[in-house]
C-alpha cells in the first residue's frame, strides 16, 4: 500500500537553468519572506481550527482550504530551493501550477477528538524522523556548495537520485506539517514509497503554469513527464 | 466635450503642472550662498604639494574610468536584456507578477555578473592606494549576498508597478509614483536605525561644540553617532541622516582616528548640522518627487510597446528604461547635491568662524581620499555630489575676503 492523503506528485524533467541554480538562494528570498508571513497566519488559523475540530469533530472547511493552499505553496517553494524542480514558483499555492505538487485534502475529514486534543504531542516523534530525513537532503540538495548544486551548475541537469532524495524529504515534511496542522488525521509515513507519485499529475488536465501569460511568449519544449522511477 | 476642447484642457493641465514643477524646482534650487560669490582660483598644488597633487590626479583618473564603466556597462547589459530577457519567462511557473519579479531579479543578477570584473578592478585600484581594506573574496561574496537585498527591493518595485498596472492600466504611474515617494520617506526616516550607529564616546569636547554650533545655527542639537567603518576603508566621511525624531549625525570612525584636529572636526559637525538646519534631506525627497513622476510616466510610455507593465514581457525593458532615465538625470541630480553641499559649507563657515580649520580640513581630505581637487570638467557632471576640494577651499577664501580675513 503506497497511498496517503498527502501525496507528492513529481512531474519534473530534471532540466535545470544554470542561471537560476546559481542564484537559487537569492531567488528564494521573496518566497521565504512571503512564506514566513503566511506561516504566521497559518499558526493563528491552526489554533482556531484546533478549537473548531475539538468542538465539531472535524476542521472548518475554510481553514482547511487556507492551510492546504499554504502547504501546496510551501512544497513548491522548497522544491525550488532544494533544486527538486526548476521553475520559479508562484506565490499563491494554486493547484496544478508546479511540476512538483502536493496533493492535499481540501475537504475536512472527521478526526478523533482525543487525537486532535493531543495532536502536538503525537506529532513530536515525526519531528525527530523529519530531521533524520531532512538533514542529509539539505546537505545534498541545498544550493551553494552542495553536490546537487554543483551537478546542476555543471551539467544543467539534476541527478535523479539527488532529486528523489530531496523530493522525499519534502514529501515527509509536508505529511508532518499536514498532520500537525490538522489537515489530515493520517499519521506521516517515513517510507519513501508512501505518498509519492512520479510522473502523475494531481489533476490529469492540470496546466503547467497557473496563468496564461498575457502576451504570447516564445514556444518552448513542454516539460515531458519522466518515466516513473522505482517505487 | 469636443476633441479640440479636450486637447485644450489637456494642454492647460499640462501647462499648469509644468509651471508648478518649475516653481518647485527653482524653490529647491535656491540656497543661502550669496549669488554674487566669486570663487578665487586656488593653487591646490601649493597646499598639498606637487607630488600629492600628481598622486591624486593619477588616482582619480583611473577611478573615473572605472566609474564611467559603472555608468555605461549597465546600460549596455540592460539593453541586451531588454531585447532577450523575456526568454527567461520559461523558467517561471508563477503568475504575471511573480514572473515579472523573476525577470527583474535575473536582470539584476546578470548585471552583477557583468559588473564583477569592473568592480574587482576598482577594488584593486582602491586597495592599491590604501583607501579600501576589503579583500577580493570578501567583496565578491559580500556583493553576492547584498544582491539578496537588491532582489527584495526590485520585487517590491515590481509588485507596486505591476500591481497598479493590472488595476489601473497605463495610468499606473499616477499611483505608483506617490508610493515610491512614500518609500523614499520611510527609508530616509529609518536609515539611522539601520546603519549600526554607535554612541560617540571620548569626544566630550566635540559634543559640547556641537551644542554650541547648533545654537549658533539656530537648529536643535542632533545626536552625534559613530559608524564603525575602520575595517572597510580609511576614507573619512560624515553624514546627516534621518527626519524629525530620527535625525542623527553619523561620523565615520575614520574621521575620529586622530588625523583631524578638533577645529576640523567642528567644521565637519557644523557642515552636517547645516544639512539639518536647511532641511536638506526633505529637499532631497522633494527633488526626487519632482523626477519620479515624469520618470514613471516615461517608463509607462516606453513599456507600452511590450504590452505595458501589466505583463511580465515588459519587465526587461522597464529595467533598461529605469536605469537609462536615472543615468540621464544624474548630472542634474549631482548639480543639485553640489548646491546643497556648498550651502552647508557656507553655513559651517558662518557658524565656526574658523576658515583656517575649514581650509585645513579640505586639504586633509585631498590627502586622505586622494581625490583630484581639480578634476576635468566632466568628472563632477557624473560623479560630483560635492563641490571639488579646490572649490571648497576657494569658498573658504571667498568667505575670508568677505569677512575681512
Amino acid at each position: 500500500m503506497n497511498e496517503h492523503p498527502v501525496t507528492l506528485h513529481v512531474m519534473d524533467d530534471l532540466r535545470r537553468s544554470r542561471l537560476t541554480v546559481f542564484f537559487r538562494y537569492l531567488l528564494f528570498i521573496p518566497h521565504g519572506i512571503w512564506l514566513e508571513l503566511w506561516g504566521i497566519l497559518v499558526l493563528v488559523v491552526t489554533v482556531l481550527n484546533w478549537l473548531v475540530a475539538l468542538v465539531i469533530g472535524r476542521p472548518a472547511a475554510p481553514f482547511q482550504r487556507f492551510i492546504a493552499a499554504y502547504l501546496r505553496y510551501w512544497t513548491t517553494v522548497y522544491a525550488f530551493l532544494m533544486l527538486v524542480a526548476n521553475p520559479f514558483p508562484g506565490f499563491t499555492g494554486e493547484p496544478g501550477s508546479y511540476p512538483v505538487e502536493l496533493e492535499v485534502p481540501t475537504t475536512p475529514e472527521k478526526q478523533n477528538r482525543l487525537k486532535t486534543f493531543f495532536r502536538i504531542f503525537l506529532a513530536f516523534p515525526t519531528l525527530f524522523v523529519l530531521y533524520v530525513v531532512l538533514i542529509p537532503a539539505m546537505l545534498i540538495c541545498y544550493p551553494l556548495l552542495s553536490f546537487a548544486w554543483w551537478a546542476a551548475m555543471i551539467t544543467g541537469r539534476m541527478p535523479r537520485g539527488f532529486r528523489d532524495l530531496g523530493a522525499n524529504a519534502i514529501r515527509y515534511a509536508a505529511q508532518v506539517a499536514a498532520y500537525a496542522l490538522l489537515v489530515t488525521g493520517t499519521y506521516p509515513c517515513s517510507s519513501p514509497y508512501v505518498g509519492m507519485e512520479f510522473g502523475t499529475p494531481v489533476v490529469a488536465a492540470a496546466p503547467v503554469v497557473a496563468e496564461t501569460p498575457a502576451v504570447a511568449e516564445e514556444p518552448t519544449a513542454p516539460e515531458a513527464p519522466e518515466a516513473p522511477s522505482e517505487k | 466635450m469636443t476633441k479640440s476642447s479636450r486637447r485644450l484642457l489637456g494642454l492647460l493641465i499640462f501647462g499648469a503642472l509644468a509651471g508648478a514643477w518649475i516653481w518647485a524646482a527653482s524653490a529647491l534650487w535656491r540656497t543661502s550662498v550669496p549669488d554674487d560669490l566669486k570663487l578665487p582660483h586656488v593653487d591646490v598644488g601649493a597646499l598639498v604639494g606637487a607630488s600629492g597633487l600628481h598622486r591624486a590626479q593619477h588616482f582619480s583618473l583611473i577611478l573615473d574610468l572605472f566609474g564611467l564603466a559603472g555608468l555605461l556597462l549597465p546600460l549596455v547589459v540592460l539593453a541586451f536584456y531588454a531585447k532577450w530577457g523575456h526568454r527567461f519567462m520559461r523558467e517561471s511557473a508563477a503568475g504575471p507578477i511573480g514572473t515579472g519579479m523573476l525577470l527583474a531579479m535575473l536582470g539584476i543578477a546578470i548585471l552583477w555578473m557583468a559588473m564583477l570584473p569592473s568592480s574587482i578592478g576598482q577594488l584593486w585600484w582602491l586597495r592599491r592606494y590604501g583607501i579600501v581594506k576589503t579583500g577580493y573574496a570578501e567583496m565578491v561574496i559580500g556583493t553576492w549576498f547584498a544582491l539578496g537585498a537588491e532582489f527584495l527591493g526590485i520585487c517590491l518595485i515590481i509588485l507596486i508597478v505591476m500591481g497598479f498596472a493590472r488595476l489601473l492600466g497605463k495610468h499606473w504611474w499616477l499611483a505608483g509614483a506617490p508610493v515610491f515617494v512614500a518609500i523614499a520617506l520611510l527609508v530616509t526616516f529609518v536609515s539611522p536605525y539601520m546603519s549600526g550607529l554607535q554612541p560617540l564616546k571620548d569626544h566630550a569636547a566635540l559634543v559640547q561644540a556641537e551644542k554650541r554650533l547648533a545654537k549658533k545655527e539656530g537648529v536643535a542639537a542632533v545626536p552625534l553617532k559613530v559608524e564603525n567603518v575602520g575595517g572597510l576603508t580609511t576614507a573619512p566621511n560624515a553624514e546627516a541622516m534621518g527626519l524629525g525624531p530620527s535625525r542623527r549625525i553619523g561620523l565615520w570612525s575614520t574621521i575620529l582616528d586622530g588625523r583631524f584636529s578638533e577645529g576640523e572636526l567642528e567644521v565637519v559637525v557644523a557642515h552636517e548640522l547645516a544639512h539639518h538646519k536647511h532641511n536638506d534631506l526633505w529637499k532631497g525627497i522633494g527633488w526626487y518627487t519632482l523626477f519620479v513622476f515624469p520618470i514613471a510616466y516615461l517608463i509607462a510610455r516606453v513599456t507600452r510597446r511590450r504590452g505595458g507593465m501589466a505583463v511580465p514581457l515588459a519587465v526587461p525593458l522597464f529595467l533598461f528604461a529605469w536605469v537609462g532615465l536615472s543615468t540621464a538625470i544624474l548630472p542634474i541630480d549631482n548639480a543639485f547635491s553640489r548646491r546643497l553641499e556648498a550651502e552647508a559649507d557656507w553655513t559651517a563657515l558662518e557658524a565656526t568662524n574658523d576658515p583656517q580649520a575649514a581650509k585645513a580640513l579640505f586639504v586633509s581630505f585631498v590627502r586622505a581620499t586622494n581625490e583630484n581637487p581639480n578634476p576635468p570638467f566632466w568628472d563632477p557632471i557624473f560623479f560630483g555630489s560635492h563641490p571639488t576640494e579646490a572649490q571648497r577651499i576657494g569658498m573658504v577664501e571667498a568667505w575670508q575676503s568677505r569677512n575681512g580675513g
